[in-house]
């Protein structure tokens, strides 16, 4: 099992972490595995990025309850050809890759239902920017995404980092979503002080506002690194 | 593991196992337990808010269907819903669950929130001589006065209840009777029931998804359980008195169970393949609230308290609540394996109960009438609740909230159960209760003579004190009055204040006198006998005079006052006058 998870990361091949009930220990063993691999490929991807020839990397967390449209936003934001057509509830995580003008992405899809929300702290050390999908349509649940948003940004890897927060006002083509400004004020957007945050109003299925998103975010990156 | 906040302790941080999702106080939602649902209506995921308004009891009912925060449809009903259930009538693709409301002796059946099919309960035995005499009537063999007289003995003593329509005809006045006989002589006499509440029973399969048979509850006391697709009566059972609340579990092909509440007070558990109840829990009152908790049923009654049965009817426990049950709910997590009982208070609380223990409270802004639990929307933990004013509340479960098994209901102090250290009992001890409870007869006597005498030496002390007007205060009645002291000054001159007053209603007293008695080697006195004004009625008349100290020795003396009358030997009252200590020396 350890050398197939190995040789899956290795390659960094986008693909479908498949989780069962006991598999939560093993999953920390994946996050050392990857982050050793990493260690050693350092160098070598630093002496690719002086010479040009690769893009600088980053690891993007995508949270967000359960059918937000983290996975519809992704699938959105990866080459034409690597899109899928028929998008599923992700179980546990997905790790997919996309590349803007200056940056290559490694985004942390994480499920999130309820029982595998727990599953994303793993990940915040890892993560060198976050986005956080919103259902614009759900006004329900909006106290839910901003008590997981609390918690998120209480959490000691996240607490005094100044990381990126790209939120997506996402379904914003349903009737009676709400605008990007009442769910910024629905999640207290205003009371982060001490991270650099946006948020899009976006239509992830046609693929509207994802870009600016981006956009926003390879540049919070750019500055952030030189 | 998870990064949860402590959630333990007071009661201000239980609240917080709850996030207010949405809060409507003006929803118009006037409903009861019975007649709410939690269902996918659309198969896509999404549970949906259905519920059988009941308006203002006369009109504006409704079937409405919530998404979310918003009402997203309105069906009017036609009469007074009693009860509502969502159910998968057949195996159809898509599996989305049919809507059943019950209102008088109807069944109304909705699927995709159209009506769909009207079920009618069977109508019942009409009284063979009512039917006589109504024949009778419509033969005009007898007139409308002696037709009323025989119904009139019928009702009295008969089995079988007379017909709805003859219990008009008996309240009619007399010159209404005819034209009623003549409009309804010809129409068959036909006695319908109401049904009561509503519940659902699995077919044959225990999924979460299966079809389920409907079981309803009728005013004739009778309990039925009716075919999924078709709508005929499968099984048939009676009661001893009407039921009023109901809990089905288990499958109608292998084994379930009915537990009714029903209006006499009592409660009934049916089972399979028995017409008649098989147990009986006869409560002390009338229940308000049933729910099922595994095996065990929990009640709350109208007398304020919580009880627990086995589902044999064995008494398990009870607890006294702070209000009145308004309703009950449970709270079913089966993804975290919780269970519990949310039970509505008329104080505006809902308190959750797992068995006898209070594990938590939510204070609500109005009286909770309904109670719901269950996955809303595509969250699992969601509470919602309407109120008395017409409102509607939705509150969903922290993911990390820890719900302790221990009491929240304040109690003994836990201080109060540890095992004090008692050092072991002396012999003196010993045999000093040995002698208490050898004698104790004696002992007591002996106290009691001691205390008889006490009283007595006290009282005599006190009548030969007001006979020889000892007291500052006069009990005369001719002389009503009061005296106070003052003594001023360091020394060795004092000056001396009598404060008296004449305490009688508005006679005024004269010829008075006061004399001072002293020890003449240690005080001098300028006048020590002189007499005093009228005393006016209520008024304090402060009377001076100067003593001096004729000793340097630092010793003291009492002086006796006497207030005196002329013409008379004892004094009507007398002070003694502590004097203090001269402090300072004569001059000479
Ligand atoms: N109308 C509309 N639907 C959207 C939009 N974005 C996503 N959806 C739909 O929402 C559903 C859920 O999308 P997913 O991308 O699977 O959601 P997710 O956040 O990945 O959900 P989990 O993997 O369960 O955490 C899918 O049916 C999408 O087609 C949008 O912008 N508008
Ligand atoms: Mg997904």
């Amino acid at each position: 099992m350890k050398t197939a998870i190995c040789h899956h990361v290795d390659f960094f091949t986008s693909g479908v972490c498949m989780l069962n009930n006991k598999v939560g220990r093993v999953i920390e063993a994946i996050i050392s595995e990857t982050s050793g691999i990493r260690r050693k490929m350092g160098l070598f991807d630093k002496l690719a990025g002086w010479l040009g020839l690769k893009k600088k990397e980053v690891n993007v967390l995508c949270l967000g309850l359960d059918n937000s449209g983290k996975t519809t936003i992704i699938n959105h934001l990866k080459p034409t050809n690597a899109q899928t057509q028929d998008i599923v509830p992700t179980i546990g995580f997905s790790i997919e890759k996309f590349k803007t003008s200056s940056l290559s992405f490694t985004v942390f899809d994480m499920s999130g239902q309820g029982r595998y929300r727990n599953l994303w702290e793993h990940y915040y050390k890892e993560g060198q920017a976050i986005i956080f999908v919103v259902d614009s349509g759900d006004k329900l649940r909006m106290v839910v995404a901003k008590e997981e948003l609390d918690t998120l940004l209480n959490h000691p890897d996240i607490k005094h980092r100044r990381i990126p927060l790209l939120f997506f006002a996402n379904k914003m083509d349903v009737r009676d979503a709400l605008s990007s400004v009442k769910v910024s004020q629905l999640l207290c957007l205003e009371n982060i002080k001490d991270k650099p945050w946006h948020i899009c109003a976006s239509d992830a299925v046609k693929g509207e506002g994802l870009q600016e998103g981006v956009d926003w975010l390879q540049d919070q990156i750019r500055t952030m690194k030189t | 593991m998870s990064s949860a906040p402590e959630m333990k302790g007071n009661a201000e941080i239980n609240n917080s196992k709850w996030l207010d999702a949405h809060y409507d106080p003006v929803a118009n939602l006037y409903t009861f337990s019975s007649c709410i649902a939690l269902a996918d209506l659309h198969g896509d995921g999404e549970n949906k808010l259905v519920v059988g308004d009941l308006g203002t009891g006369s009109c504006n009912m409704k079937l409405k269907v919530y998404r979310g925060t918003g009402l997203m449809s309105e069906n009017t009903l036609l009469d007074l819903p009693t009860g509502l259930v969502a159910f998968l009538m057949d195996q159809h693709e898509p599996r989305t669950p049919a809507i059943a409301v019950a209102s008088g002796p109807f069944i109304y059946v909705y699927k995709n929130l159209r009506p769909y099919f009207k079920f009618t309960l069977p109508p019942l035995d009409v009284n063979a001589l009512e039917q006589d005499v109504w024949n009778q009537a419509r033969e005009d063999m007898i007139d409308p006065l002696s037709l009323k007289e025989m119904l009139d003995g019928i009702r009295d003593k008969a089995d079988i209840p007379l017909s709805v329509r003859s219990l008009r005809f008996l309240m009619l006045d007399p010159q209404d009777m005819e034209a009623f006989v003549n409009l309804y002589k010809e129409q068959p006499i036909r006695r319908q029931t109401v049904i009561t509440c509503i519940s659902t029973l699995k077919k044959n399969m225990a999924d979460e998804d299966a079809v389920s048979c409907l079981v309803i509850g009728t005013e004739s006391k009778d309990v039925y359980i009716l075919d999924p697709e078709a709508f005929t009566i499968l099984s048939k059972m009676s009661l001893p008195s009407a039921p009023t609340q109901m809990d089905v579990t288990g499958q109608f092909d292998v084994e379930f169970r009915i537990t009714v509440a029903c209006r006499n007070g009592n409660i009934y558990i049916l089972r399979r393949d028995s017409q008649k109840p098989k147990y009986c829990i006869e409560l002390s009152s009338h229940p308000v609230g049933l729910v099922r908790i595994g095996k065990n049923v929990v009640v709350g009654c109208a007398q304020e308290t919580l009880q627990g049965f086995t589902q044999k009817g064995k008494k398990l426990w009870t607890v006294c609540l702070p209000a009145p049950v308004t309703t009950m709910g449970v709270m079913d997590l089966p993804t975290r394996g919780f269970q519990a009982v949310l039970v509505g208070l008329a104080n505006c609380e809902v308190h959750l109960y797992r068995d006898k223990n209070l594990v938590s409270t939510i204070k609500t802004p109005d009286v909770v009438t309904s109670i719901c639990f269950g996955r809303y929307g595509r969250e699992d933990g969601t509470l919602i609740m309407t109120t008395k004013g017409g409102g509607l509340i939705v509150k969903i479960l922290k993911r990390t909230a820890v719900i302790d098994d221990k009491d929240a209901a304040p109690g003994p102090p836990l201080a109060q159960s540890i095992r004090l250290n008692v050092p072991k009992k002396t012999k003196l001890y010993v045999d000093q209760t040995m002698r208490e409870r050898e004698n104790a007869v004696a002992m007591h006597r002996a106290f009691q003579m001691d205390l008889s005498r006490l009283r007595l030496a006290a009282a005599r002390a006190y009548v030969k004190a007001l006979e020889s007007s000892l007291t500052p205060m006069s009990s005369s009645l001719s002389e009503p009055l009061k005296m106070n002291a003052v003594v001023q000054g360091l020394g060795p001159s004092f000056k001396l204040t009598l404060n008296i007053q004449n305490t009688a209603a508005c006679r005024p007293v004269m010829n008075l006198a006061i004399s001072f008695l002293y020890d003449e080697s240690l005080y001098s006195m300028r006048t020590a006998f002189f007499k005093i004004p009228l005393l006016v009625p209520g008024l304090n008349y402060p009377i001076d005079t100067f003593v001096e100290c004729l000793s340097d020795k630092g010793i003291s003396d009492i002086i006796k006052v006497f207030v005196l009358r002329e013409g008379k030997s004892a004094p009507l009252l007398t002070a003694h006058i502590n004097m203090p200590v001269s402090e300072g020396l004569p001059l000479n």
